[in-house]
This record gives C-alpha cells, structure tokens and sequence, in this order.
C-alpha cells in the first residue's frame, strides 16, 4: 500500500534509539525512590509485617503467661515495657497485637474493596436511575458514624475475628464505592472511552479493559489510608471490649488496660499508643507519597536538561555570588556581579546596558525610550524546579509600547508570552521569578519592586484582561462587589458613587441591563459577557496600560470581533497603551500598531505590523505567515514548519529556531544569536524572505 | 433561599425512610429469637411463643413493618430488654451528654483546623506550611481516645484535678459543664482538626492559584484583602462540603473518647446493649444517630448553597 | 521548510455523481438535565431539523458559534448521542434505530478525530496499544497481522514504530493527534468525524495535520465531516460548507461559493468577524462591523 502512494510527508522525530519507555509501574516506582519520607514509610511497614509474621519468635514470653509475682510493673530489665494487672508481659503483648492489627486492617480493606469496587463501577458506568438511587443509598450509608456501623454489625453477629473484620470493612466499603463511582464517571466521559465505542468495543471490555486500569492507582492510595483508619477503628473497638475477646492481645486492649489502672502504673498507656500512631502514619505516608508519585505522571513541567552546571552564568562568575543560587547569579549585569546583593528583590539596576543571558551571551539592552507608558529591556524569567536546578523561560526580551499604541505578541504555546506579561505585573506564580530586566512603567522602575510598591502602580496603572473570563472572575461573588470593591479601595469613593460608576462602566463595555446585573454571579454570564465585565475591571481605574492575555482565545470570531473592537475603541476613547498576547495571526493584522514575534523564550523580531507582514526578516515570522490557513493564496497543501518548539530547558546554545530554520548555517548554531537592529537572527539581512503579498 | 430549603429536604426526606428502612429490617438479621434473648436461654418454649406474640413478632412483615413505622414517627422505639423502659427516653436522657461532647469536639476541630489551614495554605511551600503540614500529617495518625487517655494522665493522675474533669448538665451549672467538655473536647477533636487543616490548606492553596486571584491582585487590592474578603469564601466550599464527615467522625469518635472521661451519653448506653443483647436499643441508637447525622447534613448542606451560587437550584 | 503536493485536488463534480454515502434528515437530539426536584429533570433540544448529505471523497466542513450544535451533530452520527427525531442513513441503511448496540460493521465504516488529542489516547497504554485494542475488536485475531497492520498505520500518519511503544504523556500534541488519526484509519473506513481534530494544536502543527488528513483522504477516498470553528481552516480543506446556528442548519453550499457569495445573515456575520491574513483594510471592516452592529441595534430596538 505504501509504496504505491508517496507521501511527502513531515515525519515527526524519532524517539532517541534504545530508550524503550518504561512501564507506568516502574516509573511510579522510580518516583517513589526519589521519597525518602515515603521509603522510610514502606520500611516501616515492611518491618510491622515482619513482626508480625515472627511474633512468636520475637516475642520474649508467652503473651498471655502471667507472672504474678510482678503485677502492675514498669520497666524493668525482665519485662522492657512492664507487665499489666494480670503480670502479662506488656511488650510480649504488643508484638502479638501487631499481628492483631494488621490482619484485621488487612483483611477489612480487602473485603470493603471486594464489595466496593463492583458497586462503584456499576453506578459510575451504568448511570441513570440505578446511579441516581444507589448514590444516594451510598451517600446516606457514608454518612453514619463508622463506629454506630461496627456496633450495629456486632450487635448483629457476635464478636469474633471474622465479624470485625467485616464490620471495619463495610464501613470502608461506601468510601471505596464512591471513590470508584466518582472516577468512573469522569473517566466514562473523556474522550478514549468515546473513542473506544466509536470502534466498536464492547461495554464490558471498555470497563475492564480501559477504565478500571486508571482507576487501580486511586484505589490502592485509598486502600493505604484506609489501613490507617482500620487499624484506629480496631484498636478503638478493642478498647471499647466489643472487639476480639480479651485473651487475644490488642492494642486497643491493652490501652483498657492501661487506663483501669492508670492510677497505678501510668506507663501502661504509652507503648501500644505510639505503636498505633507510627503504624497509622507509616500506612499515611505511604499512601500519600504514592499519590504523589501516580498524580505526579501527568503533570507536565519544562524537562530535565539544561542542569545548574551547565548554565554558563555560573562557570565564571565571582566567587562572592556563586555562593547563591544560579538563577540569580547569572543574571545579574556581568558588571555589577560582585556588588549585587544576593537577595532577588535587589533591585535592578537601570543604569546597566547589557545583560548576560541565560545562555551565555552578553547582549547589549536598547537605549530607554521616552515618554513610552511601558518599556521593558532584558526581561528574563526563570523557573527554579523542585529538583533544584533553575530553566530559564525568557531571556532577554525587550519591548516599549507607546501612549496609545497597540502592541501585539505573538508566539506558539509555551513561548513565554504569559510569562513575560506576568513579569511585567509582578505576578510571576510560585516558583518563577524575574531573573533580569528593566521595566519603567510611566517612567518609574517596577522591576525588582516589594509588592506593597506594585500594589500602587497596579491599582492605578495598569489592568488585565485573561484568557478564559469565567476563571477571572471569583466564582462565589457578584461581580458587582468585585467591581466596586477596587473603585473605594483606589478612588476613594462612597459605596454610592462606586455604584454608579460601576454601572458606568459595565455600561460602557455593552453588557446590557448594567445596574440589574451586578447582583448576577459569573457563572450567569455567557463568556463573551463575562469577558466584558473582566475589561470593566480592567478599566475601573483608568489604567495607562491595557494587558490582554489571550483575551479573545476563548471566545467565538464573532464575539472575538466584538471584544476585539470594544479594545480598539477604548484605545481610541482613553488613549492607553495596549499589550496584546495572542497566538492568532489575525488577531494582530487586525488590530495590532506594532507587534514582537515570541519563539522558545526569546523575542526574535519586533517591528509594524505592516512591515511584519509584508517584509519578515526573521524566518521564524515568514513561516508562520506562509502556515496561516486564513491566507487568502488557494494552495492545496498548507506550507508548514516541521519539527516543534524547543520545551524550556532544551533550547539549544544558538539560535532557538535553528533545528527548524531553512535557511540554518554553522554560524546558526556555534554562538547565541543577539537581537540586532530588532531582529534576532544572523543572517536577517541577506535573506529574502516569503511575505503575505499586499 | 425557601427554594433552596425545600429542595434539600426533598432529598433529606427519603434518606431518613430509607435508614428507617434499614434500622427495622436489622430486627430480621439477629440470630435467635429475641424473646428468647428476653427470657434468656432456659426459657421453655412456651413462654417464648407467648412473649413472641405479645411482642408482635409472629405477625406478617408488612404488619410489623407498618406498625414498627407508625409507632416510630410517634416517637416510640419499643421498650429495653434489659431495663424494660421505653428506648425514647433513655435515648434522650443521654442526648445532651452526647451532643455537648460532639459540639465542644467541633468547636476545637473548626478553630485549629481553619487556623493551621489557613497559615499552611496562604503560603504554601514556606517553612510555616511544612511546620503545619507536619503537625497535622501526625496529628491525624493518634487515636482520639490514646490522646484522651493522656491528658487525663497528665490532669487527672498527675495534677489531680479530678473535681473539674466530670461531665456536669448545662442545666446545672454552666460553668462547671463547660469546664467538665474542655479536655474531652479538645482530645475528639484535634484529630478532626488535622482532617479540616489538610482540606483547608489545600483548598487555599489552589484558590490562590487561581487566575482571579491575579485579576484582582491586579486591581491593586493587598494580598491580605485578596485572601480574606475573596479567597476564604472561595476555599471553605470544599472545607464545608466535607463537613458532614467530619461532624459524623466526631459522634464515633465521641462514643470512645466518652468511654474515657466516663461520659454518660449514648455511646456508652449503646455500649451496654451491644455487649448485653439489647437489641431495641441498639436499633434506637442507630435509627436516633442516624436521624442526628441527615438532619446535621441538611443544615450543611443549605449552608453549602448559601455559600457557592453555583449549587442553588434555579 | 514547506512540502511539495502530490495531487489532491477534490473532485467534487465527480463525486457528486455518486450515491450520498450519509444522508441527515431533520436531525434532533436532546439533553437532560438536573430539573428543579431532585426527580425531575429537564429536557432541551441541543439541534433540531438539521439535514445535509455527505459523498463518498468529500470534505464538508460544519462551522457555528460554540454551543450551537456542532459537534452535538457528529456525536449523533457517531451514536454517541441518541437521536429525538429525524433520520440519518448510512449507505441506505438507517442508523437511528439500531438500538443499544451498534453493529461493528458502522462501527468500522464510521470513525472519529477528536479534539483534545491527549484525553482521547488512554493515559495507562502505551498508544500502539489502542490501535491493536481497535484491530482485535474487529475480529483481526492473529498478533503478527495486527502488528504489521499497525505499524503500517503508523507509517502512514508520519510515526514510526519506535511511538508505538511510547505512553501518551511522551508524545506532542501533534503526535498524539497523528495516532488518533492512526487509530481511526486503521479499520479503512468510509467516513471520519473530526470534531475540532487540529484547534488545539499549535500553528505549525496544525498544517502538518491538515494535510495528512488531505494526503490520506487522496489515498483511501474516505470522506470527512469536518469541524471547527476555524473558517481558515475549514475553507481550505472543505468542498462544501454547512453553516449552524442556535441548533439549526442555516446554509449550506460549495465551500468557496460559501465566502465569495455569503447567503444568511448569520454567515455574513460570521466570516465578517472572522480575522483577515493581513492588515490591509482593517479600518474598513472595522467601519462595516460597527455599521453592522448599529443596523443590528436599530432592528431590535424598532421590534
Ligand atoms: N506556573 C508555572 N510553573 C513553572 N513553569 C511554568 C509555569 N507556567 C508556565 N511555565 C512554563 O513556562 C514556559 C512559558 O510558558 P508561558 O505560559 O509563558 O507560554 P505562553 O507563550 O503563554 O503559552 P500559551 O500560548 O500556551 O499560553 C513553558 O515552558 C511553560 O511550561
Ligand atoms: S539565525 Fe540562522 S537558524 Fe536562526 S533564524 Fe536566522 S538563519 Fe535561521
Ligand atoms: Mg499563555
């Protein structure tokens, strides 16, 4: 078939050669090993299994020999942890009660899942009226006591082994239920389990075949905390007396003990107390560092590569800061290294001229330019990873935007195009921080300021607008407090006055019926409303910069149109400077004055958006215009730009685009390549490049 | 809000038939005849036919079943075998005891809970959230009743404050009641403390992650304004919703912890007629709890609709 | 950088001549939802009288606002979703009323391409699996033919066998894509519903899926209903367009004759809010929007 039809294909690239991935449990496993706390954990329970095993080898009398010769003792060099009223050795007893403990707990857990597990997995997946009832018959059963449960059940069968282990075991078994209802249900619905009816397979393959393996990692977590639980609810129960009888030593048992006679031997009480607790918590442990470890699979952060020594910043900066960390060393303008206070609030110093790279180079800032309301030079963000090495994310960008002008970024996901806005707010998350960079905001330095400083220059200067408007908005209040509340805060106006000028506002961005809806919560919004109440706040304190974080992705083209011209009339109106982000090509033919195009943490070209579309010097900006399936050129295959974006952390030493350049040369990848007259790319001035025609 | 209400009892209303439901059948699963359990084993089998009809007990199921719900709704729960005295009211001669417990158990759970939530999930990462995190990852691993077992050590035995530790009824002197609930209350509920810590540190910690958080910090309002007037609402609806778990961990716990400081609520009546076989107070205390456990759940959960717009029916 | 064309021109004149290989007849399809007691619940119509033909080796692109009953369609035709009213045929045979379980016979004639290329792979197998998963749900019993039969597949959109041992967190979104598209082409079917199948990847990705979705559709005749709210996108791999809106089917026509020659007002609306290639103009179309807008305004104000 294939030697029929060639295909000119783009072929994704290989996987490195002998890399077999590994399977889910060996990488769950490695994960684990890295948890020390979650090691010393299985340890612990490694060691209590063993114990229990070996009791009667271990144990150094019989538990239930009395000596009545020594009632009631301490700690005594026959008996290490004393004797009970009956002169039972205490720590013969307590050996024996691990066996207690963890058979009960083990066998309990096994019989909630055994019933559970089935339960959950009918009522997630066959939903309707079965899952309407029998939730509701779960939900009622969780809710009693689980205690009352095993009282009832006693009360019922009689005490013996058999009983408390299914009395501690249907009390677990509604958690177990709704644990695998609930994640049936979420799995039922995602889009492999559609795609595994679109092929045709059978319910009952899909149940066991697609969802029930994603639901073996929540289950086994559960079961580990459970265990804790079964092993309180036991000893709990012992200590009660309606457990096993009192021959068969437990902890719980021995604690009745204990307080009986407390009056006489206080020690009693402490042993088997600390036995339950380091049992509980190792079983804890365990199951919380497992859920880390299974959880941890998914979540996706920049790779493992570029490490602390590899970053050139360190290899020769004085002595005096290599004592810090990388991230901030080597950012700091090679001038000024050996003065610069370690700390990372240290602020900048705007009088530097060049900046030294993540990777290396030293590149010369731009003059500042005046009278611009934002003009960032440098600006470098860098993420310090819980493993401790530190992967920049932006390096080196430079961007001024004017009264009244609209500048547009542009770059694929992951470019850093968010990154770079949040620096310049100052809300860089947890993690992330400004490693470089100069940002006059009106004139003032913002870079590098405390964030009692920014809340200043924020409240009064700049507003923003995010991508997805109903998570911009807090959920559980109207958004008419969330209006007026920063209108009394910044201007000082009466509850009144912040009123009418909250109507005002929301009035001015077209959300209709303005004064009746600010008692409307977000969730009553539709998203392109919801989008317009968010440039309200935006608006409500007259900002001199308008930041706009993917404000339309989310949005329909026409409502897309709508906000669109709602920003470009408010431009025109107050006359502020607007910071567009946007992955959309059109977006920024459409409204942008000027606009920088973002590739793998770096601005590669900044320039109008005319010249930008009719005359690229930058390849990166050519190819992405030629990719554009809006352009108007009828061509039957779409021109594309094969390979991907280099994650953070795996940018090459040269130019970021190199890999993926038509035009790449040695000189493209020996040394960074420095912005230059705007663009970022050394060969921008004998390229002719592809172009939209006018 | 009447709208609300309606709608949760609508729900809350075949649940208590339902355990009501379950509480009678409970009276087919014992094992032996329970006028047999009433006259004890020697009993001939006369008598025990005779006991058996007196009881009702060779009547149809759906005769017994509706006479047992009629008489229920009526506040009539049979009488002990044991002590022959109605159930109701041994049941709610105990109530205050037991409710005094739970509530002062509550009261330490909430206020710790949200305290070392709070500081652990407004900074998460800091020094202060693993300080936090490791108390409450230990804390949740000791059994209440060990904990009271302690105390009582430390201010019973050893500092022999033995006067003030008995349980007193409000009725009689409110002081000594509420001195008498401090250290029972405080073993129940630190455990639970720990439970409402972990939830609520994670719920504040991903609420302030969340974008609003930067568009409102981006208006300029102080972190602190942010996290009190807007994140707290936003993370105690996670908090609240696992309420009703936490307040049913607390009655079963408070039967054990009850035991210790010799409390006499309905965890120790209960106690006493699961050991003694007296069955109609056992399904009393379970049908009462249960009772107990739906309606605290109702309030809950009309708080919950209070709180989050999204959960008010429209 | 770019790719040179083998010829895949559409002939839609030629494929017209043909039998329509899926016929929708007023369509509609409700939900349920929570009502006002917990019993209750309550009934809306997500589409309704929605009718439109697909031919064998067409494209026809289903563009509308969100929530306006798109891929609400596709899932009707995949029977993901039951149907309230209206017919849809397959090849002559009516779909609607299959009952419970659908013949595997549709099953392989009819496959689909999804949005979120990383929900749709089963995060626990690696991805070679759930193409070897589809193969022996379809009676392809001996391992060694489904092995080759994959790695062929694989071949086919551009991977090679090494991805197939690979789990889906390792992978691109783009290469992700790749081995739902892989697994949907496996079984040779007739008709491929690709709901959204490229809107969450990133614009250089997105031409590398478009025209492998083009190439295959030269190679194997399949024909597609493509959806997106991209009208870039759907303009240029469509022959004809549909055009929803509120749930309803409001044009229909050739795909160019659809942009040049704009029927309904809502598709007016529609591709003149949609972005242009370059700046040149803006101003105008701004002035037409607010024109637009303002004649909008006018009407519902005088009603
Ligand atoms: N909270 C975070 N912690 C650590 N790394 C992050 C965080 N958020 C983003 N990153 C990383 O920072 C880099 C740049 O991300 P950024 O969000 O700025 O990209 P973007 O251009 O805005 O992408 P998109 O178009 O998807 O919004 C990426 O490698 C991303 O993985
Ligand atoms: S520097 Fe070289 S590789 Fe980079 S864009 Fe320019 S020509 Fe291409
Ligand atoms: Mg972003």
């Amino acid at each position: 078939m294939t030697d029929t039809y060639s295909i000119n294909l783009t072929r994704a690239p290989k996987p490195e050669k002998g890399t077999k991935s590994p399977s889910s449990a060996k990488r769950i496993f490695d994960r684990v090993r890295r948890q020390p706390l979650t090691v010393a954990a299985f340890f612990v329970i490694v060691f209590l299994a063993l114990v229990a095993i070996f009791a009667p080898l271990i144990a150094p009398y019989d538990p239930n020999q009395s000596d009545y010769s020594t009632l009631l003792s301490g700690p005594t060099s026959a008996h290490w942890l004393g004797t009970n009223d009956l002169g039972q050795d205490e720590l013969s007893r307590l050996l024996y009660g691990t066996r207690v403990a963890l058979v009960v707990a083990l066998g309990s857990v096994l019989i909630a899942a055994m019933l559970g597990v089935p339960i959950g997995l009918l009522l997630g997946y066959r939903g309707g009226w079965t899952d309407r009832l029998g939730s509701r018959l779960v939900d009622v059963a969780q809710a009693l006591p689980g205690i009352l449960v095993a009282l009832a059940v006693i009360a019922i069968l009689g005490r013996s082994l058999w009983t408390l282990m299914f009395a501690i075991g249907l009390i677990f078994t509604m958690g177990f239920a709704r644990l695998t209802r609930a994640v049936t249900l979420t799995e039922r619905h995602k889009l492999y389990v559609e795609s595994a009816h679109v092929v045709g397979m059978k319910e009952r393959v899909i149940i066991f075949r697609q969802v029930l393996p994603n639901l073996v990692g929540p289950i086994i977590i559960q079961a580990a905390v459970f265990f804790g639980s079964a092993i309180m609810i036991e000893s709990g129960l012992s200590f009660l007396g309606v457990g096993l009888d009192r021959d068969t030593p437990t902890w719980g048992g021995m604690l009745s003990g204990a307080v009986e006679h407390q009056a006489q031997q206080p020690f009693l009480a402490f042993a088997p107390g600390i036995a339950i607790i380091i049992t509980v918590l190792a079983f804890n442990l365990f199951g919380d560092g497992l859920n880390d470890a299974i959880t941890g699979g998914v979540r996706k952060s920049p790779r493992k590569k570029l490490t602390t020594a590899e970053l050139p910043g360190m290899s020769n900066a004085p002595t005096a800061s290599a004592a810090t960390l990388p991230g901030q060393t080597y950012s700091m303008g090679a001038q000024d290294a050996a003065t610069a206070a370690p700390d990372a609030t240290s602020p900048w110093d705007s009088r530097a001229d060049e900046i030294r790279t993540p990777t290396g180079a030293t590149e010369t800032l731009p003059d500042p330019v005046e009278g611009a309301v934002l003009d960032v030079r440098g600006l470098s963000v860098s993420l310090e990873r819980p493993e401790g090495d530190v992967v920049p994310l932006v390096s080196g960008a430079n961007l001024s935007i004017e009264p009244g002008e609209i500048v547009g970024l542009l770059g694929e996901s992951g470019s850093g195009k968010s990154m770079f806005a949040k620096a310049v707010m100052g809300l860089l998350p947890p993690r992330t921080r400004l490693s470089a960079g100069s940002i006059m905001f009106d004139g003032d330095q913002i870079a590098f300021q405390s964030q009692r400083a920014l809340r200043a220059v924020r409240g009064a200067g700049i507003g923003v607008v995010f991508q997805d408007p109903l998570s911009a908005l807090s959920p559980v209040h109207t958004v008419g407090k969330q209006l007026i509340e920063p209108l009394r805060e910044h201007k000082g106006m009466s509850v009144a006055e912040a009123k009418e000028r909250a109507v005002e506002l929301l009035d001015r961005v077209g959300v209709t019926e303005a004064r009746s809806r600010l008692d409307h919560y977000p969730h009553q919004f539709s998203g392109g409303m919801a989008q317009r109440v968010a440039i309200a706040m935006a608006l409500a304190a007259d900002p001199k910069l308008l930041i706009a974080d993917e404000a339309t992705s989310a949005l329909d083209v026409t409502t897309q149109a709508q906000v669109l011209d709602l920003i470009l009339d408010l431009r025109d109106e107050y006359g502020m400077g607007v910071l567009l982000i946007t992955h959309d090509l059109g977006v920024v033919a459409e409204t942008c004055d000027r606009a920088a195009i973002m590739y793998a943490g770096e601005i590669v070209e900044v320039g109008t958006t005319t010249d930008l579309f009719h005359a690229p010097r930058h390849p990166y900006t050519s190819a992405l215009l030629a990719a554009n399936p809006a352009s108007d050129a009828q061509v039957d295959r779409l021109p594309t730009i094969s390979g991907r974006v280099p994650l953070a952390g795996e940018w090459p030493v040269g130019c970021h685009f190199a890999n993926r350049c038509a035009f790449a040369t040695e000189a493209c990848t020996s040394a960074p390549v420095p912005i230059v007259d705007q663009v970022r790319c050394v060969r921008a001035d004998e390229l002719t490049l592809e172009a939209v025609p006018r | 809000m009447g709208k609300l209400i309606s709608f949760r009892l609508a729900l809350a209303v075949p649940q208590l038939i339902l355990v009501a439901l379950v509480v009678f059948l409970m009276t087919y699963l014992v094992p032996g005849s329970p006028a047999a359990a009433i006259l004890g084993t020697s009993a001939n089998p006369e008598r025990v036919a005779a006991v058996e009809a007196q009881l009702g007990l060779d009547q149809p199921f759906f005769t017994r079943l509706f006479t047992w719900f009629g008489s229920a709704i009526q506040g009539d729960l049979g009488n002990s075998y044991a002590v022959g005295r109605p159930v109701t009211d041994m049941l709610l001669e105990r109530m205050p005891a037991t409710l005094s417990l739970v509530f002062g158990g509550l009261v330490v759970a909430v206020l710790i809970g949200l305290t070392l939530g709070l500081l652990g999930g407004t900074r998460p990462g800091s020094t202060t959230d693993r300080v936090t995190t490791t108390i409450t990852a230990i804390t949740v691993a000791i059994p209440e009743f060990w904990l009271g077992i302690i105390l009582l050590l430390v201010f019973s035995v050893q500092l022999g404050w033995v006067p003030v530790l008995a349980y007193t009824p409000i009725e009689v002197d409110p002081l000594r009641w509420a001195q008498g609930l401090i250290l029972p209350s405080i073993a129940l509920g630190v455990g639970s403390a720990a439970l409402i810590a972990r939830s609520m540190r994670t719920s504040m910690a991903e609420t302030l992650s969340a974008r609003w958080v930067d568009t409102l910090t981006a208006t300029g309002m102080s972190r602190r304004r942010v996290i009190f007037r807007y994140g707290l609402k936003n993370a105690l609806i996670p908090v609240l919703a696992s309420t009703g778990l936490t307040v049913s961990i607390l009655i079963g716990a408070s039967f054990v912890v009850g035991q210790v400081f010799a409390f006499p609520g309905i965890g120790d009546l209960m106690l006493r007629s699961v050991i003694g076989k007296d069955f109609p107070v056992v399904q009393g205390g379970v049908l009462m709890i249960a009772v107990l456990v739906i309606v605290v759940n109702l309030v809950l959960d009309i708080c919950y609709g209070l709180l989050n717009p999204k959960a008010r029916p429209e | 950088m770019t790719t040179t064309t083998p010829n895949t021109s559409h002939e839609t004149e030629a494929s017209r001549a043909d039998e329509p290989l899926l016929v929708v007849e007023d369509l509609a399809v409700e939900y349920e939802s929570a009502g006002a007691v917990p019993w209750r619940r309550k009934v809306s119509r997500a589409i309704d009288g929605v009718s439109f033909e697909i031919f064998p080796g067409e494209t026809l692109g289903l563009v509308g606002e969100s929530g306006s009953g798109k891929s609400t369609t596709g899932r009707a035709i995949l029977r993901l979703n039951d149907a309230a009213a209206g017919s849809i045929r397959f090849q002559g045979t009516e779909v609607t009323t299959l009952g419970r379980r659908t013949p595997l016979s549709y099953r392989r004639d009819v496959q689909a391409i999804f949005q979120d290329p990383n929900s749709s792979l089963n995060p626990r197998h690696v991805v070679g699996r759930c193409v070897d998963d589809t193969l022996r749900t379809h009676g392809v019993t001996d391992p060694g033919e489904r092995r080759a039969r994959a790695e062929q597949a694989f071949d086919q959109v551009g991977l090679s066998t090494d991805h197939m041992h690979r789990f889906p967190a390792e992978l691109s979104g783009g290469q992700q894509q790749r081995v739902a598209i892989a697994r949907a082409l496996v079984l040779e079917p007739k008709l491929v519903v690709c709901d959204e199948a490229v809107s969450a990847l990133d614009l250089s990705t997105q031409g590398q899926i478009i025209n492998l979705l083009a190439d295959l559709q030269a190679i194997t005749g399949v024909s597609y209903l493509f959806i997106a709210h991209d009208l870039g996108i759907v303009r240029h791999i469509s022959d004809r367009i549909a055009v929803m809106q509120r749930g309803h089917l409001v044009e229909i026509g050739e795909a160019e004759e659809l942009f040049t020659n704009p029927q309904h007002a809502y598709t007016r609306k529609l591709l003149g809010a949609s972005p242009a290639s370059k700046p040149e103009g803006r101003d105008e179309r701004r002035a037409r929007r607010e024109a637009f807008r303002q004649m909008h305004e006018a009407e519902t104000q005088l009603a």
